[in-house]
């Protein structure tokens, strides 16, 4: 969420816009830009530019600013055109490559090897690989997979939360959160049985 | 053991991914919000343009329509009236009274 939440009119800016008032629609982008691109950043697909999905989720905004009643918060409500839109590319990219420790950087094969084979925790310098290392893992799953880890074990979400984001139930996010991790359990064995191989 | 433990190799991972700090500047780039707001309103232009065309076609087939229906109904009431014309003529009575 912008953090000027409080000063930015949001009700009086989408006004204008729907009287087609184009320094608005300037502004509201402005205004809504660090939010979308936190969460298209968080879920760019394979070979998609930032800044076009950006302006594919802004685009979808406008047209259909119509159907937004108030219910929620307008922030929210773009949140999840912005969630759902990445979903969507990421439906669209249907081959997966498979994860192979020759892939890995150097850093990222001794980090895995480390948590694999002790408890140890992350080093605190460590923590951009280690993020390399989490989206290269999750690139392993399915697209619904692939949000519902991220929401809740990445972004530490609370399962009402990531209904209200992507639509779904709370017993549907539940459904797929138990289903992925299973996913990723078998992905750790697999990679533990290549290591020895 | 369980990915949700968090133990487990992936919530000590994550743990250590979330300390990673997002450095990356979050303001939109020169010229995007003018860009996008001005493909937004043009393309809410041409959806109602669009919507315009198809109300004056839709008016103009109406007319047509119309126009038919008054000339294929103007066509037969004269076809009634010559046909009676016509019976009148054979009519004996007509000719013997010389009407």
């Amino acid at each position: 969420m912008p953090d000027d939440a409080t000063t930015f009119d949001v009700a009086g800016c989408l006004q204008r816009v729907r009287q087609r008032d184009q320094v608005a629609a300037r502004e509201l982008v402005g205004y809504l830009y660090p939010l979308v691109i936190r969460i298209v950043r968080s879920h760019l697909p394979r070979r998609v530019a930032e800044e076009d999905l950006a302006q594919e989720v802004f685009l979808k905004m406008f047209s259909r600013l119509e159907q937004y009643q108030g219910a929620v918060p307008f922030p929210h409500w773009v949140s999840r055109i912005a969630v759902t839109t990445c979903i969507d590319h990421l439906r669209a990219q249907k081959r997966r490559p498979e994860l192979r420790w020759a892939d890995l950087s150097e850093n990222e094969a001794e980090m895995l090897d480390a948590v694999m084979t002790s408890e140890s925790d992350v080093a605190a310098n460590d923590a951009l690989a280690a993020q390399e290392l989490v989206q290269k893992l999750l690139a392993q799953l399915k697209p619904d997979d692939q949000l519902v880890l991220r929401l809740l074990d990445l972004e530490q979400k609370s399962i009402a939360e990531i209904a209200a984001l992507t639509g779904w139930s709370h017993t549907l996010v539940k459904v797929r959160a138990f289903r992925a991790r299973r996913k990723l359990q078998k992905l750790f064995v697999e990679l533990q049985r290549k290591e020895r191989a | 053991m369980n990915p949700k433990d968090p133990r487990h190799p992936w919530q000590r991972l994550v743990a250590g991914a979330r300390r990673a700090r997002e450095d990356r500047d979050d303001a939109a780039p020169y010229g995007f919000a003018t860009r996008v707001a001005a493909l937004a309103l043009a393309a809410e232009g041409c959806g109602a343009s669009v919507l315009e065309r198809l109300a004056f076609r839709a008016l103009g087939v109406a007319c047509l329509l119309a126009l038919a229906s008054i000339a294929f109904n103007y066509s037969a009431p004269t076809r009634a009236t010559a046909a009676e014309e016509t019976v009148g003529t054979d009519d004996p009575m007509a000719v013997l009274l010389d009407v």
